[in-house]
């Protein structure tokens, strides 16, 4: 199936990640999509909480954000964000995503400066909850397109922990959950190497080569033991995806292009 | 409580409650409850040297660095979901004319915690191992955060200080005289704000009289003992909206975006839309009663089911 996107491909890739019964906590973008996703197919049990105070929604018209009124819709409670953000720290919160403007080979994230702290080249919007979720979250599952600015050997500022310096830092740092997961690229499923905690190629979705994931990451990326071919999405996923959940396009562009093109 | 006294005051008065030189935090998340026109009328006003301690309220912070009024700002994220960042604060930042010291929005609400519990500091789990504790913006690392061993043996926490805010101002759903305050929907950090601040000014849609208060009291924001000030301001969150009462304004807000990429662009947004209207009334009146009308919600849904994204 040629005319599957990349953003779909990556929109149903973050989907598996959510489990049935997993309470998730989300942001807007393709996380909203990917949940949606999950909780009308394998996870319908799937309890979603939201920054903005929002807890276990059930929108009829996709929102904008984390903080529009279409996400309120049939919630079972409404908060405060203290309220949902302490959920994290209780430990009830199974798994988070998170998009970055850089990720390094830990899965360490910055979206808060390009250049020098006080006087940046880019001053990005700050960490928001997303330090929150990678912090305390179970496990947390990052959403980032391959590019070599963006996969960086080195962050410009450490916005948000992965597994910081590598094995034994998070439990040093007094961080609660166990950090990074996955990370679901426009090419291929990514990954931590149980002991190195270094990132690692899981699955190459149809048509991705490993050396051209490679050329648009900045740090050594190897393929893991077990690599895998990402399954083709089946026609029921898609039209969920393209009829039901994200109908107008806003946050899963689709196909222009085939894969690898 | 009959005889007691009004705290209803009007907005230029509300407004001049905060100094040149104060700290501010506001209400809101995103497009929602962003006391806006308290923000036009301290623009028209003019100020200088405000600090902001912030979560999410881009569009107060967006306003006061596009009117050059923000030296500094403690914050959590600021960015227009939907559209991206806030330009004028973000260039004014790359610019070195506004400080910054970062946080995730637990520690800004732990900060306001601390604050308003009255405790010299809110242990908490996130921001360890980070450049946010790392690197110093305008406060000194070790006054903001230090590493702390539990007195009990069980585990090591982010020990972060206490803000107060000289002035914390909300926009809310209802008031009465007395500043009991509803708000219906998310409501942010409204709480702990409030808690933390030594003033509180409340902005509404409404007043009401106290008797729709002590009919449903578990439904109360914020108690008269917070409120320091109300202000009656329909529409007072636009473009951002209101729960319950209006959507935030789509076609407004890409205005506004479009506009932001340029510093002339910006300052002709502002003649407009602030300085050339001498009130909130003025305001309203230049959006015109259609408009107005066209952003109320459908109560059922409390929003707008035709406004379009974006």
């Amino acid at each position: 199936m040629a005319d599957v996107s990349h953003d779909e491909y990556m929109a149903i890739a973050a989907a598996r990640e959510i489990n049935d019964g997993d309470t998730a906590f989300i942001g807007t973008g393709l996380p909203m999509v990917a949940a949606y996703l999950a909780k009308a197919t394998h996870a319908p049990r799937v309890n979603l909480v939201f920054e903005s105070g929002i807890i276990d929604p059930q929108p009829v018209d996709l929102a904008t954000g984390v903080g529009d009124y279409r996400l309120a819709h049939g919630a079972t409670k409404i908060a405060g964000t203290f309220y949902a953000l302490s959920l994290l720290q209780q430990g009830v919160i199974d798994i988070g995503f998170l998009g970055t403007a850089e990720i390094d080979a830990y899965g360490n994230l910055n979206s808060t400066v390009i250049g020098p702290y006080s006087r940046p080249k880019v001053r990005l919007p700050g960490s928001g909850g997303a330090n929150d979720i990678a912090s305390m979250a179970k496990r947390f599952v990052v959403i980032a397109r391959l590019d070599r600015k963006r996969f960086v050997e080195k962050l410009q500022y450490l916005t948000t922990p992965g597994f910081l310096t590598g094995p034994g830092a998070r439990e040093a740092a007094g961080l609660p959950g166990a950090g990074p997961v996955r990370v679901i690229s426009d090419r291929a499923v990514l990954g931590f190497d149980p002991v190195s905690k270094r990132m690692q190629v899981e699955r190459l979705y149809p048509g991705a080569t490993l050396e051209e994931v490679q050329a648009h990451v900045a740090f050594p990326l190897p393929a893991a033991p077990s690599l895998e071919t990402e399954p083709v999405p089946d026609a029921r996923l898609l039209r969920l995806l393209r009829e039901v959940i994200d109908p107008d396009g806003v946050y899963v562009t689709r196909a222009k292009v085939d894969l690898g093109s | 409580m009959a005889g007691s006294p009004s705290k209803i005051t009007p907005l230029a008065e509300a407004a001049s409650a905060v100094a040149n030189g104060a700290s501010l935090t506001a209400g809101g998340f995103a497009h929602s409850h962003q006391p806006l026109a308290f923000t036009r009328e301290l623009i028209r006003q003019g100020r200088s040297r405000l600090t902001l301690m912030s979560v999410a309220e881009c569009w107060v912070a967006e306003f006061l660095a596009a009117a050059s009024m923000l030296e500094k700002a403690y914050f959590s994220n600021f960015m227009f979901e939907g559209y991206g960042r806030c330009r004028c604060f973000s260039r004014a930042v790359e610019a070195g004319t506004i400080a910054v010291e970062d946080h995730s929005h637990f520690g800004m609400v732990s900060r306001f915690m601390a604050a308003g519990l009255g405790l010299p500091f809110m242990p908490m789990r996130a921001m360890a191992g980070t450049d946010i504790l790392a690197v110093s913006g305008f406060e000194p690392a070790h006054e903001k955060a230090q590493q702390l061993h539990s007195p009990f043996g069980n585990g090591v926490v982010t020990a972060v200080s206490p803000l107060k805010p000289d002035v914390a101002v909300i926009h809310a759903a209802q008031a009465d005289h007395l500043g009991n305050i509803k708000l219906f929907g998310t409501t942010s950090v409204i709480e702990e704000q409030a808690r933390a601040a030594d003033l509180v000014i409340v902005t509404v849609e409404e007043i009401v009289d106290t008797d729709v208060i002590r009919r449903q009291p578990e439904m109360t924001l914020l108690p008269a003992l917070m409120v320091d000030m109300v202000v009656h301001l329909p529409y007072g969150a636009h473009p951002t909206g209101v729960y319950g009462y209006y959507d935030h304004d789509a076609p407004h807000l890409a205005d506004y975006y479009a506009a932001s990429a340029t510093e002339a662009e910006t300052a002709a947004w502002l003649d407009r839309w602030v300085y050339g209207l001498p009130d909130h009334w003025a305001y309203l009146d230049a959006l015109t009663m259609s408009r107005l009308l066209r952003l109320r919600v459908d109560p059922a849904l409390g929003y707008l089911r035709e406004a379009c994204h974006g």
